[in-house]
């Protein structure tokens, strides 16, 4: 099943194209990871299917992104129940200046999704937990989210990205300031939330894409050259522009 | 391997290393075989000690190809291409370290033939041993110049083999039919033959190796076969 369709999507920050005739499928309960070089357009991509790049003055964007047959470029779209159902953790952790707990319980709360301090308390220690945070920090759950490592607040992101329980979740390089336990423990993560969740990553680490994710695609240059599944493209892809980027091989 | 080269050299030093090690061990493997092959036809043991001798040289290279492999799948964690490169190596010297002692044990038989064979053995012997050695002079050539059609080439060709092999023991049956005395260089020889045999497995294996490094697919359907063998000593 497709969930999000990319039609013919250009993108432009003033007069300087980043996307270049972007056509890709993503298909639902699948995760699929965006690799390519640094400046490529993998985050902007990212920004396009939640409406992102909107909050950007000189960023324009044209073409279609069909999500439940429904293109959210339209004027009609709600861009504030697009973004509850498409959640997204950015390349640098963003907590909100309050508690722990607030960031947790701020997106529930909105949406309504707890009936009593109960129900909320159940949501903000299953989120940590599935973000792999909660024993670290369930004892100063009403300090300031700000006052965390680098890596936790990464973690909270995620916590509270997950908490509003999102059709779809874009991660921009989740774990890049990450430890290896935390970074396995987001892993893990990710293949459980594929079960009820779509999920779109970018990384740079070549082998976490190639564990973590069903398909990949590789853009260059603000070009999607290949994607495919990410047997294929790690194991014998069909570009060399392709097998030289993931092989080390760029200049 | 691709064009362009790697961004860490060292890297591509490995690679490259890696590469020309499964070369030089094919070349020990030739020389092995022909070697081999020379003592049976020029009744020659200096040949045949050499070969026993020389077994040692393939071993290690068995060996230090396969710390070669591990180290890169540790520290680099090759991709695509570079993958294919490093699992293949492994597998083909694997294969090359097997003709290796094939073709010592050969050797190890020819040292206790008789001075005199019939010339019709030998000719028989020989036919199966030339295929064999075109074979895998061949797949080491597909595998330097990164060849997939002359891999398959090889691939096809081993139905070739196993009829030569064939004919090749019936002659020896014949041999040993004829008097209870050729009843030890007889069964040497039935050995030899079906380990000359084997060595075109092997070259096969290896054939099929080149396919997958170069393509990135599996040779498709079951291995060409010759007619069923009379008697191979296995079942
Ligand atoms: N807010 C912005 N204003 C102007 N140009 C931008 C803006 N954001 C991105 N760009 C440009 O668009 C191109 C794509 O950037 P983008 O952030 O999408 O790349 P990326 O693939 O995510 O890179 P990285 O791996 O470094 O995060 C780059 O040339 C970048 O300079
Ligand atoms: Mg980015």
């Amino acid at each position: 099943m497709i969930k999000i369709s990319a039609k013919n999507v250009d993108v432009f920050y003033g007069k300087k194209q980043a996307l270049f005739n972007i056509n890709l499928d993503i298909e639902e309960n699948q995760v699929t990871a965006l690799i390519g070089p640094s400046g490529c357009g993998k985050s902007t991509f990212l920004r396009c299917l939640n409406r992102m790049n909107d909050v950007i003055d000189i960023c324009k964007v044209q073409g279609e992104i069909v999500i439940n047959d429904f293109n959210i470029n339209d004027k009609g779209c709600d861009v504030v129940r697009l973004r509850e159902k498409i959640g997204m953790v950015f390349q640098k952790p963003n907590p909100f200046p309050k508690t722990l707990y607030e960031n947790i319980s701020y997106g529930p709360t909105i949406h309504g999704m707890a009936q009593s301090k109960q129900e909320m308390d159940e949501i903000v220690e299953t989120s940590l937990k599935k973000a792999a945070l909660w024993e670290e920090v369930k004892d100063r759950l009403h300090e300031p989210g700000t006052g965390l490592s680098g890596g936790q607040q990464q973690r909270l992101c995620i916590a509270r990205a997950i908490s509003v329980q999102p059709e779809v979740i874009l991660m921009d390089e989740p774990c890049s300031a990450l430890d290896p336990i935390a970074t396995a423990q987001i892993e893990e993560l990710i293949d459980e939330l594929k079960k009820e969740h779509t999920i779109i990553i970018v990384t740079h680490s070549m082998a976490q894409a190639a564990r973590v994710s069903q398909r990949t695609g590789f853009f260059h240059l603000g070009e999607l050259i290949e994607h495919g599944s990410t047997d294929k493209i790690f194991k014998n892809p069909d570009n060399t522009k392709t097998q030289d980027y993931i092989t080390g091989r760029f200049g | 391997m691709s064009e362009a080269p790697h961004t860490v050299k060292s890297y591509e030093e490995e690679l490259k290393n890696l590469n020309s090690n499964i070369i030089k061990m094919g070349g020990f493997c030739e020389e092995a075989l022909g070697k081999a092959i020379q003592a049976i036809t020029t009744r020659n043991s200096d040949h045949a000690e050499s070969v026993i001798k020389d077994d040692e040289k393939i071993d290690k290279f068995e060996t230090l190809i396969e710390q070669q492999v591990v180290n890169l799948i540790a520290l680099r964690q090759p991709m695509a291409i570079d993958l294919r490169e490093t699992v293949t190596a492994l597998k083909i010297s694997s294969d090359l370290e097997r003709i290796g002692d094939l073709a010592k044990n050969i050797s190890k038989r020819t040292l206790l033939l008789n001075e005199y064979l019939p010339k019709n053995l030998v000719d028989a012997l020989v036919r199966v041993s030339s295929n064999v050695q075109k074979q895998l002079k061949s797949i080491l050539d597909a595998y330097l110049d990164r060849s997939s059609s002359m891999a398959m080439n090889v691939w096809e060709s081993d139905e070739k083999i196993d009829d030569l092999t064939n004919l090749c023991m019936q002659e020896v049956i014949k041999y040993l039919k004829e008097n209870e005395k050729n009843l030890d260089d007889g069964t040497h020889l039935l050995f030899v033959t079906k380990n000359i045999e084997r060595i075109g497995d092997h070259t096969t294996n290896v054939a099929e190796q080149v396919y997958y490094l170069v393509t990135g697919e599996y040779l498709e359907g079951d291995r060409p076969k010759g007619t069923e063998p009379i008697v191979t000593g296995e079942k």
